[in-house]
């Protein structure tokens, strides 16, 4: 167990903040008001991480992924409990241990705004004090996982999204860190930069053994990168364990999403009772009207097939249109509260 | 009216979630005018009248200019050369507005939030507080309207300033220099009295005495008619005219250089 | 030492790539350049004005009151030219982007003020230097090497506290939502550096001296050299009081940087 390079026990993150009140004349009490109220982004959470992992820490917006990852990387501290980074605390010795992590935060660039990106990199070969052999090898091997070469003379300002998270990881592993904490890296980006982010992932972890800890709200990546998931929601941890028990639960999962013509206040639940009764109650078919407009109709493949349902609905209501998708990670997190996982 | 009080209300809840800066906005105002009272104090120090000014004159005229630079700062110089290099712009020039009014509405409610909150509180403070006395003349009449139009002098300016954004990036250097040249040549920091007579002549043809000077004369000149007055408006209102002139024709010509170039 | 060494490389290669990337845009460089023309010599011209009417200020002629304008100027071009990108603190800490400058091996106030050099730090310089020159040669001032290395190290601490009293300004975003006017108040404070502290009298005179120091920022430093004679005990504090206004700002920065909890996601 020496190789634990993260260890969480018991760890918690309380934020204060200030409950505002309606209206002018509250806004004026406000000026001198005191009522604050704690929000728990983290609540109370364990967990040992081994050098070599790579784990995806997911959950759905809000959850506190992000506090987790800031109080790891030094920037926030812990309102309660042990956390140790590579045997230190990381927001007593910040400087120490940054020397040892990399860091991306998904659509914040660390690089320099405007300078070209390869000087971007010559100021972290300076800050990290690499030496140049080693700097030489890491860019090399970028050059060969993503065709980076040339976009260096471009100044960081005039890359896209998906470049710019390339060129934001490839920064992250210059200086060789033994752990690297990926926040939602993929946001915002289509799927073929997607996949090319996700093979640059597993590549940097298979040639350094370095940790790498993803956080994510899209299944999608962890299925491709990850060995172990980490669930986390309202700052609890709801799920730790192997990733292949969810996706075996969850790959079966689609939601069915209809535009229901002349949509009325009651139609999900009477469709939801006519599936019940149609499919069987163990089918568990849920039901639900999204502020959309859509309808979502989850259905578990291996209980009931998709097109049958499909056919049901259609033939029960005056559908508009359909469209078929996985399934979403607060859909997710309902399920395990539901008992999936038991 | 009701939009416009719904407005005003709305910018004010919105400086109140802003707590202690909204002290730190009234403390400012308050600890500039109590800098300039020792300032000028110290200039007065042995002497009754400089160039035909007490210090009581000179005191009110340097501190209200204090207070009008609050009510005719409109930013929009920056506002707008945002929307140029931002290229937010092109969807200012799909509305079915006009550009010039469009910017100009948008700073009006922010001018009034600033009489309210800033001015007008700093004024009855130095009024009050420091026993300086105004004119009671017919000056006091036609202040609303000098006010006013000493606004629409201020961003006919930054309305020109902002459009030179479609020909250089630097909103900086453009902007810091329109502001200096302000606040010199219009009596902002000192009385246009003080400026020697060949200066003075000269300063008088400029529009920037239009937002300082004129206002604030019609506060502290002693014996100002009625005649008096409406030529300090007609003044003003013709550099209003001029001004809002030469904007809409330096946008004409601009925005044809967008519509080539494709911003 | 080492840390030092690296360090200066650190910011002279930051620096250098920076101040390339910036001359792309040259029309903006000069343009900016003239704008700090104009608000340089503004104060000047104020004084100008005035003394068309008065003889002295509170006792200062006015060529004394330009030394000690152009004591002024030099004293804040290290605040202008390396401490710039306080002005985007706040922005910085209420967008969120303030985070990425705890994520680094090196000290944080050294890495987040690297981001800028405000390169029109070098008009103040200049018209700092003319008027220096200018003034001195009105009064009578003959620079030897000694004055020299007074006035070095009498620029060196005023430009401390020059640095100083803007930094714990900036700081105050790290506490107060919307912080511009805290900002705003120190500048307009820092505006009246160049006059005579003598114009204030009691609590204002004890406020600027010690609390707030603006008064040597430039003015009872210059003592030494316009009335040597009779220079204040105070100023021979000038140093302490530099050096401590510095500690007192890293400190009040670095309460700041731990207090602060990101805005979020
Ligand atoms: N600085 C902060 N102040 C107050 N509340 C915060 C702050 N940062 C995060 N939170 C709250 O903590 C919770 C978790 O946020 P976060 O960790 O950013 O979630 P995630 O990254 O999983 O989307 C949210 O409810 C968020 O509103
Ligand atoms: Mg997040």
């Amino acid at each position: 167990m020496n190789d634990t390079v993260v260890h969480v026990d018991h760890l918690s993150k309380h934020f204060r903040i200030l409950n505002r009140r309606e209206g002018l004349g509250g806004a004026i009490r406000d000026l001198f008001s005191a009522d604050y109220k704690t929000v728990r982004a983290v609540d109370d959470i364990s967990f040992d991480i081994q050098a070599g992992e790579i784990v995806g820490y997911i959950g759905p917006n809000g959850a506190g992924k992000s506090t987790t990852i800031k109080m790891m990387t030094g920037v926030l501290k812990p309102s309660d409990g042990t956390l140790l980074v590579s045997g230190n605390e990381p927001y007593a010795n910040r400087r120490r241990n940054a020397q040892t992590m990399g860091v991306v935060f998904g659509q914040r660039t660390q690089l320099w705004w405007d300078l070209p990106v390869i000087e971007s990199f010559r100021i972290l070969k300076e800050i990290y004090r690499v030496d140049d052999a080693t700097y030489e090898k890491h860019l090399g091997m970028f050059n060969e996982l993503v065709d980076l070469k040339a976009l260096y003379s471009q100044p960081v300002r005039k890359l896209s999204l998906g470049q710019r998270m390339l060129c934001d990881i490839t920064a992250s592993f210059l200086h060789n860190p033994r752990i690297v904490f990926l926040d939602e890296p993929s946001i915002g980006l289509d799927v073929s930069v997607k996949s090319k982010i996700r093979s640059v992932i597993r590549e940097l972890n298979r040639a350094q053994r370095t940790t790498i800890i993803l956080t994510t709200h899209d299944l999608g990546d962890v299925e491709a990168l990850c060995r172990r998931i980490i669930i986390i929601d309202k700052g609890k941890i709801i799920y730790d364990g192997p990733i292949g028990k969810v996706t075996a639960l969850f790959g079966a999962y689609r939601t069915l999403k209809v535009q229901i013509h002349n949509y009325k206040e009651g139609t999900s639940d009477q469709l939801e009772a006519a599936l019940g009764a149609r499919f069987g109650g163990d089918a568990a078919i849920a039901v639900e009207h999204t502020e959309t407009g859509w309808t979502d109709v989850t259905v578990n493949q291996d209980q009931v097939p998709l097109f049958d349902v499909l056919r049901f609905v259609m033939e029960t209501l005056p559908i508009k249109d359909v469209r078929i998708v996985e399934i979403s990670m607060e859909n997710v997190v309902q399920q395990i509260y539901d008992g999936a996982l038991k | 009216m009701k939009s416009y009080f719904a407005l005003v209300r709305g910018s004010f809840m919105a400086i109140m979630m802003y707590r202690l800066s909204f002290f730190f906005t009234v403390i400012g105002n308050l600890l500039y005018i109590v800098l300039l009272y020792f300032l000028w104090s110290s200039i007065y120090r042995g002497v009754e009248t400089i160039r035909g000014m007490s210090f009581n004159q000179a005191f009110v005229y340097v501190a209200l200019a204090g207070s009008i630079f609050t009510m005719v700062k409109t930013w929009a110089d920056w506002e707008i050369s945002w929307h140029i290099t931002s290229g937010s712009i092109i969807m200012d020039l799909v509305k079915p507005l006009d550009f010039q009014f469009y910017f100009l509405s948008q700073t009006v409610g922010f001018m009034a939030f600033n009489f309210i909150m800033i001015a007008l509180p700093s004024a009855l403070v130095l009024l009050l507080f420091f026993g300086a006395d105004v004119e009671m003349g017919v000056g006091l009449l036609f202040l609303p309207a000098g006010l006013i139009l000493a606004f629409l002098i201020s961003f006919a300016i930054d309305y020109i300033i902002g459009l030179t954004s479609f020909y250089t990036e630097s909103i900086w250097g453009i902007s810091m220099t329109k502001e200096i040249i302000t606040t010199l040549l219009s009596g902002a920091l000192v009385p246009l009295q003080f400026f020697p007579d060949a200066a003075q002549r000269i300063l008088r043809l400029l529009p920037f005495q239009a937002i300082y000077h004129i206002p604030l004369t019609m506060l502290t000149a002693p014996n100002l008619d009625v005649r008096a007055c409406l030529g300090l408006l007609g003044t003003q209102v013709v550099w209003v005219v001029l001004l809002f002139l030469a904007g809409r024709l330096l946008f004409t010509r601009a925005s044809r250089v967008l519509m080539v170039s494709g911003g | 030492m080492r840390t030092l060494l690296h360090y200066v490389r650190l910011y002279v290669l930051i620096a250098t790539q920076y101040v390339k990337a910036r001359m792309q845009y040259r029309a903006d460089f000069w343009i900016s350049s003239v704008g700090m023309v104009f608000t340089s010599i503004a104060t000047v011209f104020v004084f100008w004005v005035l003394f068309h009417s008065i003889p002295d200020l509170a006792g200062w002629s006015f060529d004394e009151i330009l030394f000690i304008y152009a004591f002024y100027l030099l004293s804040v071009v290290p605040l202008q030219l390396f401490f710039d990108n306080i002005w985007q603190l706040r922005f910085h800490v209420v967008e969120g982007s303030f985070i990425k400058y705890y994520l680094r091996p090196i000290n944080m106030m050294f890495y987040y003020m690297s981001d800028m050099v405000d390169l029109k730090g070098w008009v103040q310089l200049a018209l700092g230097v003319f008027m220096l020159i200018y003034a001195s040669q009105r009064l009578g001032l003959t620079w030897n090497l000694w004055r020299l290395g007074v006035l070095g190290m009498a620029l060196f601490s005023s430009s401390l506290v020059a640095i100083s009293i803007l930094t714990i300004a900036a700081c105050a975003t790290f506490w107060i939502v919307g912080s511009f006017p805290v900002m705003d108040l120190a500048l307009k404070i820092r505006d009246f550096s160049p006059y005579p502290m003598t114009i204030f009298d009691g609590f204002f005179r004890f406020l600027f001296t010690y609390l707030i120091p603006i008064g040597f920022v430039a003015f009872y430093p210059s003592q030494f050299f316009l009335r040597p004679e009779q220079v204040p005990l105070l100023t021979y504090f000038s140093p302490l009081m530099g050096i401590g206004s510095f500690a007192l700002a890293y400190f009040v920065w670095t309460k700041g940087v731990n207090s602060y909890t990101g805005t979020g996601s």
